[in-house]
């Protein structure tokens, strides 16, 4: 036998034994939070992955008319017109720096879907629910009702049940 | 090991929501048809199916620890056991009870876990005493209230006898399995046991609406990839064209290659050997050259049929899957109308009323998505009915009218459409109500309303705000209903029209399309945006002379048919910057005429590109409502286009009209308005791009975009411009080549150029400024009042 077969057993066998360890206990889990930490403007934020349903490429937006400057556009998700929205512009944040928004992140909870964009998407991880500081002002423009705290690490978690289930968000008006 | 039970339960729970919906609509409607008296042997069937289907949710109750479910059939069965053995007489107040344990039953089902207020408990505890009551009240008791029903009633001793019958076929469903399948064979083998399964639906299985609809999103895909093959098949034809002129080329020179070949050795000199041998190789080469691409040519045709072939295919296979996919979304309009035999019972007796409910044609087939989208117009429209068309008795009576009110729900196909009728036999529409109406709500002016033909005045009643109930009741009276109703009808792509006799009745009618078909559009072009005008409101597509556009009353008209017409913008409407480009007044306008009801207003374009296909699709939870857009389609390169919402647009261009009047203004004094700077902007990120051009547009310019620098360098040549924004990270051409490019060529080397970029390093930097720009600007300073600064600077 070679030595790169020997080695790729070997890589093999150590996968395997990392896959078939136990999920640490669940007990941890109430404690942490899943999330998903992306880069928008150069600011990191996160948002907790139980909201996320997918990261899609942002291929071809079309503007739409008549609705307010956060919706950007919608695209075509496999058939499907979701909505695109900038959160900056949502958050009343000033626009520094021109940023390179090409990933959707497709938020939703219940019947809610819509697409948030982001420049980059960092990673996907977990942090202890006690990392999370309360939010300082000083920290971060975005209102303290759409925050979930955050990281000594300057990392900015967002509620995302809060977003989605927010009213100001939905776009319903008549002529 | 807890946590999977209450997964498992959660799961059986939602199984068991489905199977009751189906029990309940069962008895419910078997009831409906019992109380509006059938005839003896339907009425002994009538008793024996609601037994069994009370029977069953109990078992299945039973099943998932809905005790109070299970106790409520408990005594819903009592009841039927002994209608069967014809113990007990039916009366009216036996009926009303009977509905109300079903409307609670209704109401206890089981739903995301939520736990029930108290006060159902006890109206519980209270109906099943309530149920035993009237199980005891035997015939002997009250023999004179009604006659009892006929048919075979089997001795035993009372529930329990019935029991034992059909407990042995129930047993499985009593004592369930804990490896039981969850969906189909343990509900069905239950159900088999019970009631025979129509054999007009054999072999079906159950399949989450959500799985359907996502499987139909991606056949719908199909078509994008089909049109991009057809598109691709196009393509490769006009590339096989090429080999044509190359033929033409090689058979102008071939003589040529002939006549040096033929040609003898003239020199006797080494030189003119050597040139000779040379020349020959090069005659040899152009023939080998000239079979060769005779050769490739063969094999790219071939090439082209094949991808002839696959196309056609292709199209053929899409078509048959989207024809197939819609049946499978059809859905008889039975499953809609079954919920109107209650609602129309309960709204009558509210309303101390007499009507009758008839239904016919409920078994055509309707797309499952129309069906959805019409429930709430249709309950509507039958609480209209009864709350503001049938008379109660006694006016019935005076006018000579039976006292049974009715309500005629007809279901009709039309060609590939389907109509829908909903009417009543009551009192019509008061032409004077609707007449006061539009006065008070100040739409129209006296005379204009004395005008209106009796037709004419019949159409308002779909406005919101028309109302001719002059009271505001619980169900109706708000005028919102009938301009809802023709909203949802119209966004189906469907028609709704009203039809009334003083006296005679009211009819309303809907035509809808069996599917959620694609229908016709203008394509439209506003700058660089493509918007879809449903066709059916398009009533004409012109091409105007700026001189016709006449100012009357302050607002710009065309003469159309010797009438003026209002003429707007469609870009103003649409709240979006209007296209700077200067128009001749020789130039031929664009204008589409869009008509909904009785409004016909112009609509000035940038361009007509052409009707097509669209298939509407919403614009999603977060966008609820959108002015003036009714939704978007995939247009055949993949790109969404918005389609717009006409009758919105024609509110929204009246709106507007104040806006119109300011630009005619200043076509009068003759002024042409500033010219626009126009500004190139080249970036390959598709959101730097539309932010860009979002800034530039908002701040006055006019903006034409480019992809890359090859693609700008390209559009430059075909347009004028007064400066050129780009990026300096590109594929095929980037920012600096795109500038020097630029700076080389003889017509526009003095054109500003600014580069916004990532790149921040001092190289770049003195890089852009080699190549020649005028302004460098980094992205992760950017700052939209900075480059517009800078930008006023260089213009």
């Amino acid at each position: 036998m070679d030595e790169t077969s020997n080695e790729r057993q070997r890589i093999l066998k150590a996968r395997a034994a990392a896959l078939a360890r136990e999920p640490e206990k669940s007990t941890s889990e109430a404690e942490r939070l899943e999330v998903v930490e992306f880069l928008l403007a150069d600011e990191r934020y996160a948002i907790e992955s139980a909201y996320i349903g997918e990261v899609y490429p942002l291929k071809d937006l079309t503007p739409l008319p008549c609705t307010p400057a956060f919706v950007l556009g919608v695209i075509n998700m496999r058939g499907k017109i979701l909505s695109v929205i900038d959160l900056r512009i949502f958050f009343d944040l000033p626009n520094r720096g021109l940023s390179d928004l090409n990933k959707v992140i497709v938020l939703h909870h219940g019947a809610m879907e819509f697409g948030v964009l982001a420049d980059a998407i960092i990673a996907a991880r977990w942090i202890p629910r006690s990392d999370l500081l309360a939010t300082l002002p000083t920290l971060t423009e975005i209102r303290a009702e759409y925050l979930m705290g955050v990281t000594e690490e300057r990392l900015v978690v967002l509620d995302g049940g809060k977003i989605l289930s927010d009213r100001s968000i939905v776009v319903h008006e008549e002529v | 090991m807890i946590d999977k039970d209450a997964e498992f339960l959660k799961r059986l729970l939602v199984t068991f929501k489905v199977e009751a919906d189906e029990h309940l609509k069962g008895m419910c409607s078997g009831l409906l048809e019992l109380e509006q008296g059938a005839l003896p042997e339907r009425q002994t069937e009538l008793v024996e199916f609601i037994f069994r289907e009370a029977h069953s949710l109990k078992g299945a109750a039973r099943a998932v620890n809905q005790v109070e479910i299970e106790a409520l059939c408990q005594a819903l069965e009592s009841i039927f056991a002994s209608l069967k053995k014809l113990e007990l007489p039916a009366s009216p107040g036996l009926f009303d009870l009977l509905q109300e344990a079903l409307d609670l039953l209704a109401r206890i089902l089981p739903d995301s876990g939520a736990e029930r207020p108290h006060d159902d408990k006890t109206l519980q505890r209270r109906l099943i005493s309530r149920l035993e009551e009237a199980g005891k009240r035997k015939i002997a008791i009250t023999e004179d209230s009604l006659p009892p029903f006929q048919g075979e009633g089997r001795g035993g001793d009372g529930v329990d006898g019935v029991d034992d019958v059909i407990s042995a076929s129930s047993h499985n469903e009593l004592h369930p399995h804990p490896n039981l399948p969850l969906e189909g064979e343990g509900t069905k083998s239950s159900k088999s046991a019970l009631i025979p399964i129509p054999s007009a639906m054999p072999d079906t299985v159950r399949v989450s609406t959500a799985r359907l609809t996502s499987v139909l999103l991606q056949s719908e895909e199909m078509l994008s990839a089909k049109l991009a093959s057809s598109q691709h098949v196009l393509d490769l034809r006009a590339t096989a064209t090429a080999f044509d002129s190359w033929s033409k080329e090689w058979a102008r020179v071939k003589p040529l290659v002939q006549k040096f070949k033929s040609s003898k050795t003239q020199g006797e000199n080494d030189e003119a050997t050597h040139k000779k041998r040379s020349l020959t190789r090069l005659l040899d080469f152009l023939d080998w050259n000239s079979d060769f691409m005779k050769s490739l040519e063969t094999r790219f045709t071939a090439e082209v049929k094949s991808a002839e072939r696959d196309s056609r295919a292709l199209g053929g296979m899409t078509n048959n899957l989207l024809e197939d996919m819609k049946k499978v979304l059809m859905f008889p309009f039975s499953s809609l109308l079954e919920i109107l035999p209650k609602i129309v019972r309960d709204l009558s007796r509210e309303n101390g009323k007499k009507i009758e409910l008839t239904i016919s044609g409920d078994d055509i087939e309707i797309d499952r998505r129309i069906l959805e989208e019409m429930k709430d117009p249709l309950v509507h429209l039958v609480r209209n009915c009864i709350d503001h068309g049938i008379e109660n008795p006694a006016e019935r009576r005076a006018k000579g009218k039976p006292q049974l009110g009715t309500i005629r729900i007809a279901v009709l196909p039309r060609d590939d459409k389907v109509e829908l009728t909903i009417a009543d036999d009551g009192g019509g529409i008061a032409l004077d109500g609707i007449r006061s109406a539009l006065l008070k709500s100040g739409m129209l002016s006296a005379e204009r309303v004395a005008e209106l033909s009796d037709q004419e005045l019949m159409t308002h009643v779909f406005q919101s705000g028309i109302t001719t109930s002059p009271i505001i009741t619980e169900i109706s009276g708000r005028g919102l209903g009938l301009a809802i109703v023709r909203e949802k009808v119209e966004k189906l792509g469907g028609s709704v029209s009203v039809e009334s006799t003083t006296c005679s009745g009211t009819s309303f009618r809907i035509v809808l399309p069996l599917t959620v078909a694609t229908f016709r559009g203008i394509l439209v072009r506003l700058g660089e945006r493509l918007f879809v005008l449903p066709a059916m409101y398009v009533a004409r597509v012109l091409r105007i002379k700026q001189e016709e556009i006449k100012t009357v009353e302050n607002r710009e008209t065309i003469s159309l048919d010797g009438e003026p017409v209002s003429l707007a913008r469609l870009a103003a409407v649409l709240e979006l910057p209007v296209s700077g480009r200067e128009t001749m007044a020789s130039d031929l306008l664009p204008v589409v005429l869009l008509a909904a009801s009785d409004t016909r207003i112009a609509f000035q374009v940038d361009e007509v590109l052409g009707e097509l296909e669209v298939l509407l699709k919403g614009l999603g939870r977060q966008l609820s409502r959108v002015r003036n857009v009714a939704g978007a389609t995939v247009l055949g390169n993949g790109h969404v286009a918005p389609i717009l919402n006409v009758t919105d647009l024609l509110k929204s261009a009246v709106k507007n009209a104040a806006y119109s009047s300011q630009r005619s203004a200043v076509t009068d004094t003759g002024e042409p308005a500033n010219r626009l700077r126009s500004v190139l902007v080249v970036e390959d990120s598709i959101t730097t791009r539309t932010l860009l051009k979002n800034i530039l547009e908002s701040s006055g310019y006019a903006v034409v975009t480019a992809v890359d620098g090859m693609d700008g360098f390209s559009r430059l040549k075909n347009g004028s411009f007064d400066i050129v924004v780009s990026d300096v990270d590109m594929p095929r051409m980037n920012g600096f080549e795109l500038t020097s490019k630029i700076r080389s060529d003889r017509e526009y080397g003095d054109l500003p150029v600014v580069l916004v970029t990532a790149l921040a390093s001092r190289e770049d930097r003195e890089r852009g400024i080699d190549a020649g720009a005028n302004a460098y600007i980094v992205k992760s300073s950017f700052d939209q009042s900075n480059l517009l600064e800078v930008m006023k600077k260089l213009i």
